[in-house]
């Protein structure tokens, strides 16, 4: 692993940036000449030369691990068989990326082809930042993906990429510590979420949580507001009303969840300062909510332990309700300031619909297979159950605790992404750990998030 | 040494001539001088030019606009809407930000003076200061990121502090990780990394009390409190003045260490104007309101800073 | 390495040693840590019970971090940012101080307040319009005359150092100690024939060499150690990252078994060079914090 910027494309022919420095001994008598002469050199592009292959970036957030590994497959297979057009990936840190595509774009040098957060998409095309997709693209993503895949790529209706890692949430529970605690299966509805999870936590004599029955953790914001937006959804409720104008937090759905969870923290069923990626797979938390890519580390991470870990359906307040719950997802578009957006199209259809063969007879496109080589889910219900059926590949595809997340394509709910999103899920967070710690009732998170985030969603507008 | 031609010119022209030309080299020499001065100035006056009145402007023109995008055509003037959004029922400017900013200033100012004078009128009695300086001063000459990463570690679980509290008997403090702890937390190492030049001013200023003072109050027989109560604090004035407005203009307006640190978190609770500003701009790319933070924290800035030294002139004949 | 004052009053002043030398060792303390836990190996920092010392003295962890950091890059970076810094700094301040400091010409004293008035505005307010006027800098990196249509200065290193050119501050300090300069010297010079610049270059700088050794470790220390504006350019444009902006990111990024100790490694390597030059130097840096005591 080296530097996030490193590239994994071909060799970089273009000529180095203007050098920097004067050369000249007495440089600081040429001071301002020297300054105004450092920046003339052209910024990422191709070198414009007739009969020169076009150079595509592409910047993820696809740094390290297996997805930059997996990455790196198709684009170098792109790369071999393409004499035109070539792909040259970036990655910086996920906590890094909505900052890097602002002030790449600000600083005109952002990438061609963007990989964002989808719940970043308001912001970005408010921003100017991505482009339509043109409407042959747009019409085949709406044809190929699931509808929460589709929505999740879409602001206002249209379309600006093609859908890629898509995560869904489930229910994690631990096997053993259920049966232990004298529960048969995992929770169907909210009722026996919450005697499961008092039933089956743990205190030592002296008070400390020996096993969290529910793991609600403030480790970051997928653990934070994923679990709290996947039980909204599951209550039939939203984070953000249709037309993007205002929160439905404080509704009797949200009042629900976070009752919920105040009830689970304020008797110990819950201790949100516990780190829950480590103390679940160390066998300290009976149930967590989380997304799909979570299997591919616990199962590296467990080893032999991982068969306690079981997933079901998110748990609906009542039982007989109608399924919902979160998805998340990124997706690839391309920049509104790319000079080659038709090049740019065409290596996304090529990447993300063009099906080949995936090994053991299963036909997916190179965005599936890759991502669930990696332990991820994409939109494509299909690819997914072929891939999955075949029970080819690595240890990833014959996992039946991928089975959930894949159902819940059909009826998960994408997260809000208006401008001001990513604010909005912020202030929630601040609020829901308000409310974890007791610094703030039910009742005042409410209010005060549905004041917070009206003001914020407003203002973005 | 000194050029004996002139005198001499002088004495072989007419007086009047001599006095005509005398003038006209005056006006030629000091038109010449004027050239020459500003032609010296020139590259300091054009960069406070683009640098300085250029970014100025700029600011007050983004803080009275609204610009989501990065075409500087899309900038529409939007009148005082950022900063009464700022100000608005439900914005997070106020409370918790704006509040935490204060309080990292003041923490910051209490905890350095305090410190800062104990370990100045000590290493005043002391042989070898320059060797105790030196040490103070390490924090000073390190990049934040070194001493920002450093504490972090060592406020970790397994990191030096929680060792030296299990050492001892007491119980684990999750420092960063707490909302309640997390801003003293950061607090203690601001002023940890700026006790070293503090403390420095303060043994100047100590250094300049006469020996006769102390040596009248202990033919009194006053006491070394009575002696630091009634003499050293009192003409130790100007450079607690000077520490204590230095330090409270980093402390409110400084936010590298947060960044390194807690970029902020957990939640907000160590969220400081000056880092919403930064993440206003840069990650929402909301430039109008990022702007109008940034004047509002200005603003804040000059008023605490004219309140101090008010304040001190007030209590104190001289500061 | 003054006798202490009151050492003749008191006897041994056991209390005063007993304080300054518990904020002492607080004081280094951490860096000792930094320096123990840059040796531990993998597994060794970070578990509990904590131990300060590491088993062995093991040098891994510092080849581990000069492979991932792309150390000369880094380092040609700042080293060519501060470079360009002091010497500007250095260069403008004397100028200007000397002109203020002994020429006399209409606008002096509105000059000399204005840049007394620049150290008023504090940083934060000019990171928005700084960058932005970088990129739209006009005729560079693929702008047209109107600023737009290219990356501006933000391609080149000199955007790390633009902002820090001129420093309000030194030129006030170099101008007060050319204020000290006897009139007679420079006037015999100039009869002399000298012309000003010579008068400044051969006279006033020599004569306020103290001063510019101050101003420049003062400013080389700050230009070395400045993180936020690197960190905002280094981000549009990863070529020119220096070694803060590199080290605080190797942090997220490596295997966290053994991250703790090659980041404690890197900031060793990065923090070596100017502690050494500070413990050579620090007459001149002491001075130069009281002179100023913006720090």
């Amino acid at each position: 692993m080296t530097r996030p910027r490193r590239t994994d494309g071909p060799p970089d022919r273009r000529p180095p940036h203007g050098s920097p420095r004067p050369s000249r001994r007495h440089f600081v008598l040429a001071l301002p000449a020297a300054l105004l002469a450092t920046g003339c050199a052209a910024p990422h592009r191709g070198t414009g030369r007739p009969g020169d292959p076009i150079v595509l970036t592409l910047l993820s957030h696809y740094a390290s691990g297996e997805l930059k590994e997996a990455l790196r497959g198709p684009v170098d297979e792109w790369n071999a068989t393409h004499d035109r057009v070539k792909v040259r990936t970036t990655a910086v840190e996920f906590t890094d990326l909505l900052t890097t595509f602002m002030v790449r774009q600000a600083a005109g040098q952002g990438a061609d082809i963007l990989h964002p957060y989808c719940l970043w998409n308001g912001q970005l095309v408010r921003a100017g930042v991505l482009r339509p997709a043109p409407a042959e693209h747009a019409e085949e993503i709406r044809r190929g993906y699931s509808a929460a895949a589709v929505g999740a790529a879409s602001v206002g209706g249209r379309v600006y990429g093609y859908p890629t890692e898509l995560q869904t949430y489930a229910l994690y529970y631990n096997k053993r510590l259920l049966r232990a605690a004298g529960v048969d299966g995992p929770p169907r509805t909210w009722r026996e979420l919450e005697e499961t999870a008092y039933r089956t936590t743990r205190r030592d004599r002296y008070g400390n949580t020996l096993v969290q029955g529910f793991g609600l953790s403030t480790y970051d914001d997928s653990t934070t507001v994923g679990q709290t937006l996947a039980l909204l959804n599951a209550a039939g409720g939203a984070f953000v009303s249709a037309d993007g104008r205002s929160t439905g937090i404080d509704s009797p759905a949200g009042r629900a969840v976070f009752g919920l969870e105040d009830r689970l923290v304020a008797r110990g069923a819950s201790c949100p300062g516990v780190n829950v990626y480590r103390a679940f797979p160390s066998g300290q938390v009976a149930m967590v909510i989380s997304a799909g890519w979570w299997t591919g580390s616990l199962r590296s991470q467990m080893g032999a332990d991982y068969r306690d870990v079981g997933v079901a359906p998110l748990p609906l307040p009542e039982a007989g309700g109608t399924r919902a719950t979160l998805c998340t997802g990124f997706m690839l578009g391309v920049n509104t300031a790319s000079r080659h957006p038709r090049e740019a199209w065409e290596f996304l259809r090529w990447l993300n619909t063009e099906r080949t063969a995936a090994g053991k007879g299963a036909v997916a496109t190179r965005m599936s297979a890759l991502q669930v080589s990696a332990g991820s889910l994409t939109g494509r219900a299909d690819d997914m159950r072929a891939l999955l059926g075949a029970g080819g590949g690595k240890g990833a595809a014959r996992d039946p605790n991928l089975r959930p997340f894949l159902d819940a394509l059909a009826y998960a709910v994408p997260e809000p992404n208006v401008p001001g999103a990513q604010r909005a899920k912020s202030l929630l967070r601040t609020n829901i750990e308000a409310l974890w710690t007791g610094r703030r009732s039910v009742e005042e998170a409410l209010r005060l998030t549905r004041r917070q985030v009206d003001q914020e969603v407003a203002r973005a507008w | 040494m000194v050029n004996a031609l002139v005198p001499e010119t002088a004495e072989r022209t007419p007086r009047a001539r001599a006095v005509r030309s005398a003038v006209a080299g005056r006006v030629r020499h000091r038109r010449r001088q004027t050239v020459v001065a500003y032609l010296f100035l020139a590259p300091v006056l054009l960069f406070f030019a683009v640098f300085l009145l250029l970014p100025l402007g700029f600011a007050l023109l983004l803080s009275t606009s609204r610009w989501s995008g990065f075409a500087l055509g899309d900038i529409e003037p939007a009148g005082l809407d950022n900063f009464t959004g700022l100000f608005a029922d439900g914005s997070t400017f106020l409370t918790p930000i704006l509040t935490n900013t204060l309080l990292f200033a003041l923490g910051t100012v209490a905890l350095a003076l305090t410190g800062s004078v104990l370990v100045a009128t000590c290493i005043d009695r002391l042989r070898f200061q320059g060797v105790w300086r030196t040490l103070y001063f390490l924090p000073i000459v390190t990049t934040v990121v070194a001493v920002g990463n450093v504490w972090k570690y060592m406020y970790e679980p397994g990191g030096l502090v929680n060792g030296v509290l299990n050492a001892v008997g007491l119980d684990s403090v999750a420092f960063l990780a707490d909302p309640d702890t997390a801003l003293p937390s950061v607090v203690v190492v601001q002023a940890w990394a700026s006790l070293g030049s503090a403390v420095l001013v303060l043994t100047a200023g100590l250094k300049s009390v006469p020996e006769s003072y102390y040596e009248a109050a202990a033919l009194d027989g006053a006491g070394p409190v009575t002696v630091f109560r009634r003499i050293t604090l009192p003409l130790l004035r100007p450079s607690l003045l000077f520490v204590c407005v230095t330090q409270f203009l980093t402390g409110l307006q400084s936010f590298a260490l947060i960044t390194v640190m807690t970029r902020g978190g957990p939640g907000d609770a160590t969220d400081v104007a000056a880092l919403e500003m930064y993440r206003l701009a840069f990650g929402y790319g909301d430039w109008g309101t990022a702007s109008a933070a940034a004047f509002v924290l200005f603003a804040v800035v000059l008023a605490i800073t004219l309140a101090q030294l008010w304040w001190f002139r007030r209590t104190g004949e001289d500061a | 390495m003054t006798r202490g004052r009151s050492t003749g009053r008191r006897g041994v002043p056991w209390l005063s040693y007993l304080v300054v030398a518990t904020g002492a060792v607080l004081t280094v303390v951490p860096f000792c840590d930094m320096v123990m836990t840059s040796f531990k190996g993998p597994g060794e920092a970070g578990t509990l019970p904590y131990r300060f010392l590491p088993r062995a003295f093991d040098l891994a962890n510092y080849r581990a971090a000069i492979r991932q950091l792309d150390l000369p890059a880094l380092f040609r970076n700042s080293v060519a940012a501060t470079a360009l810094i002091t010497a500007s700094v250095l260069l403008t301040s004397s100028l200007a101080g000397y002109a203020l400091a002994k020429l006399r010409f209409p606008g002096r004293d509105f000059v000399f307040r204005l840049v007394l008035a620049t150290m008023m505005f504090p940083p934060f307010l000019f990171f928005v319009p700084h960058f932005l006027i970088l990129v739209h800098w006009p005729l560079a990196g693929g702008n047209d005359l109107s600023g737009r249509g290219g990356a501006g200065l933000t391609v080149s290193i000199a955007a790390l150092a633009v902002p820090f050119l001129v420093n309000g501050f030194g030129i006030f300090l170099t101008r007060q100690f050319m204020v000290a300069i006897p009139d007679e010297v420079l006037e015999a010079a100039r009869i002399d024939g000298a012309g000003e610049f010579a008068v400044w270059w051969r006279i006033v700088v020599p004569q306020t060499k103290p001063v510019l050794v101050t101003l420049g470790l003062l400013t080389f220390v700050d230009a070395w150690n400045e993180y936020i504006w690197a960190l905002l350019v280094s981000t549009a444009n990863p070529d020119v990252m220096t070694l803060p902006v590199g080290i605080q990111l190797l942090q997220d990024h490596v295997d966290p078994a053994r991250t703790t100790p090659i980041v404690m490694a890197g900031l060793v390597l990065s923090v070596l060079p100017v502690l050494l030059l500070f413990l050579l130097l620090q007459k001149y840096y002491v001075r130069g914090v009281m002179l100023s005591g913006l720090k």
